[in-house]
């Protein structure tokens, strides 16, 4: 049974640029942001329209951004350039001020060529790489400060800390309700789908926020009316797939849409467009530091290298959500060039081996070229699931 | 591989040589004129016939200046690397596997050995003898083989994972700054977390960005860094590290670095260049006290280079195998560069270069607190500033070099340099007119490929 609520989204995505369009004509500022740890609710608090620049799946805006970057950069990196060389994307095109942090250092390197070429007003929040250490912490609650600062010099007003306050309950309440949707889409005989949850999360990063939460909840009623106690177990004719590694944005479903089609069920992932950064972000101060320090305390992007394998914070939540959302099998994504996740594909390998846990990688980029190789090999990676469920369950009985 | 088939110093420069300065190590001993010549011509061409092949156009042959002591005693050093760091290592020194283009002074004055990529290549190369050139090639390559298995295909550099990892080669701690000269670095180091090798100390030091030395906060940030760096080095080395230490250290490194600026601006100033463009770059790299793992010895060698240089402008002497009015090239990009033997055949020299020489340029202010002054400096880099900073810098360079062209140069699977070469080379020619190129270099072999040496000579031809 359809989720009426979904088709009432996807209806004022439809509708969303034109809007924007008029909000700017009314003196509203859009800030496009990008990266990993921007805290988007100091964005909120001060008046602007926050929209995260994060899409992606079109080769040919890849081959564009590399003219400009090159092509040693990730895909994701080269699409963004090449959609602000092109300026056809009706949310890049109301974008204002942009806002990049430096997590990844390629996304940083977008920020300068975006400024330079596309004389973009940009913003930029500096990342420690030794984010674990208090040093670390420090420096990022000061980088924080001064991102609020030149965001305060755009707005023409001090950020008010009850305007923070309320900001940071409506995302809490937003992050609170995307998990509770999420877990309807892992349960048995699902009335929504993880693709369907997927699209939910993305749509966050470009509604009006307080609508998005409402739409939320009404999402949330309506699967609690059609499933009142939704249990996560693996049935038997499933392949419990569970997507890692590189973001998948906006406009990529090349990956999506093959697994799907060969017969695999996605039931989590731990991307960064996907559910991972709405998880464990406790803001315990309402100011900038305070919020900015609740981003950073997540489970840390992998562009953020950590240097103890044991008691990496990444793997543990893999693990953890492996085992809340019971996947049979890991697709490890890595796109062209992303180095945090492709530096790491071998060792989450060896990693989830230990734990029998079956991982194809694959990497790729927004090409088609790939799509019948990549076809048959998750169609094998698939019926190797499938068959080593049923196996299990021919032993149980 | 016959030794017919080697190159020999010839006799007649014995005396001369053995003549000139002896090489002084940080230890106190040092090493003669006669001591290097020996080490030259009788023990090296046995350990390491591979350094002396006679092919022409391989990547790491030998400078052929043997007038230039500079030419030889770089490679003596180099091809010492193995036993002077294993010798330093049972006294007591820690090393440090640590990136190219970055100031070492507070590895030295902390008690270790800070070693970038490629002096831990040379250190790693040295523990195997009697190796010919196609050997030593498919060794490396074999090597390298593993940290991309380990790591990723796409990795270019891999913080030293083959030998540390793979190689056994004794490295006490991996902590480079993590700049963004280079975007693998930091993934690279990480990356050891995995090896069988549980014994390294890994540590980033972490590199702010985005006006870095503008925000007090983010140089705060760096002076902790780098009291963690020093303090780890301590622990490893048995001893206390005081701000003395680090202030007599950035003392000692402030005079190589304001030796080569002299060298550099002495060089630039000939009417022709007084050396070949491999002497020029191993000269001033010394200004780094990096390459040979022992900046005591770098600074006696640029010592003596200063004198030697100056008399060749002076006399208004060319260095052998440069054409009467070369091209002058300037080389931006990160830490490859083209065939000196290749570029001044094609009637080119190559006259500069932004890596390396940008941290080499950045002096330390000596008196004061030496953490934040050398935190300050280090966040100065030119090479890691906004693009239009670094261009500024870049032109200065050029026109003190006196360069007709600029090559932009990067390593395949290079993301940070790669991404910066257009809005460089854009600003320069927007402010210049001075003519650009950008060129992707992937190479494997013992010898750069034709298709790179024929777009960079056709570009020469051009200017």
């Amino acid at each position: 049974m359809p989720i009426k609520t979904l088709e009432v989204i996807r209806k004022r995505l439809e509708d969303r640029p034109a809007e924007l369009n008029k909000l700017r004509e009314n003196g509203q500022k859009v800030v496009g942001w990008t990266g990993y740890n921007v805290p988007e609710e100091i964005i909120h608090a001060l008046g602007f329209i926050p929209i995260r620049i994060a899409i992606g799946g079109d080769d040919r805006l890849v081959e564009v951004g590399g003219r400009y970057a090159s092509s040693k950069n990730c895909v994701f990196i080269r699409e963004i350039v090449g959609a602000f060389s092109e300026n056809e994307d009706p949310y890049i095109q109301q974008t204002d001020i942009l806002a990049f942090d430096a997590t990844c250092l390629q996304n940083f390197r977008a920020a300068e060529v975006i400024e330079y070429y596309f004389k973009k007003d940009v913003i930029v929040l500096g990342v420690p790489r030794n984010f674990y250490w208090e040093e670390g912490k420090e420096y990022f609650g000061k980088e924080a400060d001064e991102f609020t600062r030149l965001l305060e010099e755009r707005a023409g007003v001090s950020l008010d800390l009850t305007k923070l306050g309320e900001s940071v309950a409506l995302y809490n309440d937003i992050r609170k309700t995307l998990k509770s949707i999420y877990s309807f889409q892992a349960a048995k005989d699902n009335v929504i789908s993880w693709v369907e949850v997927f699209d939910l999360i993305q749509a966050g990063d470009l509604l009006d926020k307080k609508e998005y939460l409402a739409l939320l909840h009404q999402t949330l009623a309506e699967l609690q009316a059609l499933q009142h106690n939704p249990v996560i177990e693996v049935d038997g004719n499933d392949a419990r797939i569970f997507i890692s590694g590189s973001l998948i944005p906006r406009g990529d479903r090349k990956l999506i849409n093959i697994i799907t089609s060969v017969g695999g069920r996605i039931v989590g992932d731990d991307i960064w467009t996907g559910i991972l950064p709405h998880l464990d972000l406790d803001i315990k101060e309402i100011s900038p530091a305070g919020v900015a320090l609740a981003y950073l305390n997540r489970t840390p992007h992998a562009a953020l290298p950590y240097l103890d394998l044991e008691s990496d914070r990444r793997l543990k939540k893999l693990h953890e959500l492996l085992a809340e959302f019971k996947a049979q099998g890991v697709i490890y994504h890595t796109l062209r060039y992303c180095d945090p996740f492709t530096f790491k594909a071998k060792e989450t390998k060896d990693v989830l081996a230990k734990s029998a846990i079956p991982v194809l990688e694959i990497h790729t980029e927004y090409a088609g070229s790939d799509y019948e190789a990549l076809r048959t090999r998750l169609e094998a990676f698939v019926e190797m699931i499938k068959i080593k469920a049923e196996s299990a369950a021919e032993v149980t009985v | 591989m016959a030794t017919t088939d080697l190159y020999e110093y010839p006799q007649e420069l014995r005396e001369e040589f053995e003549a000139t300065e002896a090489i002084q190590f940080r230890d106190g001993s040092q090493a003669t004129g006669a001591d290097i010549w020996h080490y030259m011509t009788e023990v090296a061409p046995k350990k390491y016939p591979y350094a002396y092949t006679q092919r022409k156009y391989v990547d790491g042959r030998m400078s052929r200046d043997i007038h230039l002591p500079s030419a030889i005693k770089h490679n003596y050093l180099l091809l010492t690397m193995n036993d002077r760091i294993n010798k330093s290592r049972e006294n007591g020194s820690p090393v440090i596997f640590v990136q190219g283009g970055q100031s070492v002074d507070p590895y030295y004055a902390a008690g270790g050995i800070a070693l970038r990529p490629a002096s831990v290549g040379m250190w790693s190369r040295g523990r195997q003898e009697g190796l010919g050139l196609n050997e030593e090639v498919v060794r490396r390559h074999k090597q390298k083989e593993k940290a991309y298995h380990a790591i990723s295909f796409e990795a270019c550099q891999t913080a030293g994972y083959e030998t540390i990892q793979e190689g056994g080669l004794p490295v006490d701690m991996v902590a480079p700054f993590t700049c963004l000269r280079c975007s693998d670095i930091s993934y690279g180091v990480e990356a050891h977390r995995h090896g069988p090798n549980k014994a390294v100390k890994l540590m980033n030091i972490d590199y702010p960005m985005r006006h870095q030395a503008d925000k007090q906060w983010a140089v705060e940030y760096f002076v902790q860094n780098l009291r963690r760096l020093t303090s780890e080095i301590g622990k490893i080395a048995g001893r206390e590290v005081t701000d003395d230490d680090l202030s007599k250290e950035i003392k000692l490194h402030n005079e190589g670095r304001r030796l080569a600026i002299d060298i550099a601006e002495l060089w630039w100033s000939a009417d022709v260049p007084p050396t070949n463009g491999l002497d020029r770059r191993h000269i001033l790299q010394m200004g780094g006290m990096e390459i040979h793992g022992d900046p005591s010895a770098s600074l006696t060698i640029l010592r003596e280079s200063k004198t030697y240089i100056k008399e060749r402008v002076k006399n208004g002497i060319k260095a052998e195998g440069v054409v009467d009015k070369p091209v002058r090239l300037f080389i931006c990009g990160s830490c490859v560069r083209p065939n000196d033997f290749r570029i001044e055949e094609a009637g080119a020299i190559i006259v500069g270069n932004d890596n390396h020489w940008s941290d080499i340029c950045t002096l330390v202010k000596e008196e004061g607190d030496p953490y934040r002054n050398l935190a300050h400096a280090i966040l100065s880099y030119p090479y890691e500033q906004s693009v239009e900073l670094r261009a500024a810098w870049t032109i200065e360079q050029l026109q003190k070099s006196r360069a007709d062209g600029v090559l932009f140069l990067y390593q395949w699977g290079c993301n940070t340099q790669s991404a910066v070469a257009r809005m460089l080379c854009d600003t320069i020619k927007r402010d210049t007119g001075i003519p650009t190129i950008i060129i992707e270099q992937h190479e494997g072999g013992s010898e750069q490929s034709e298709q790179l040496l024929n777009r960079i000579n056709a570009f020469i031809e051009m200017i």
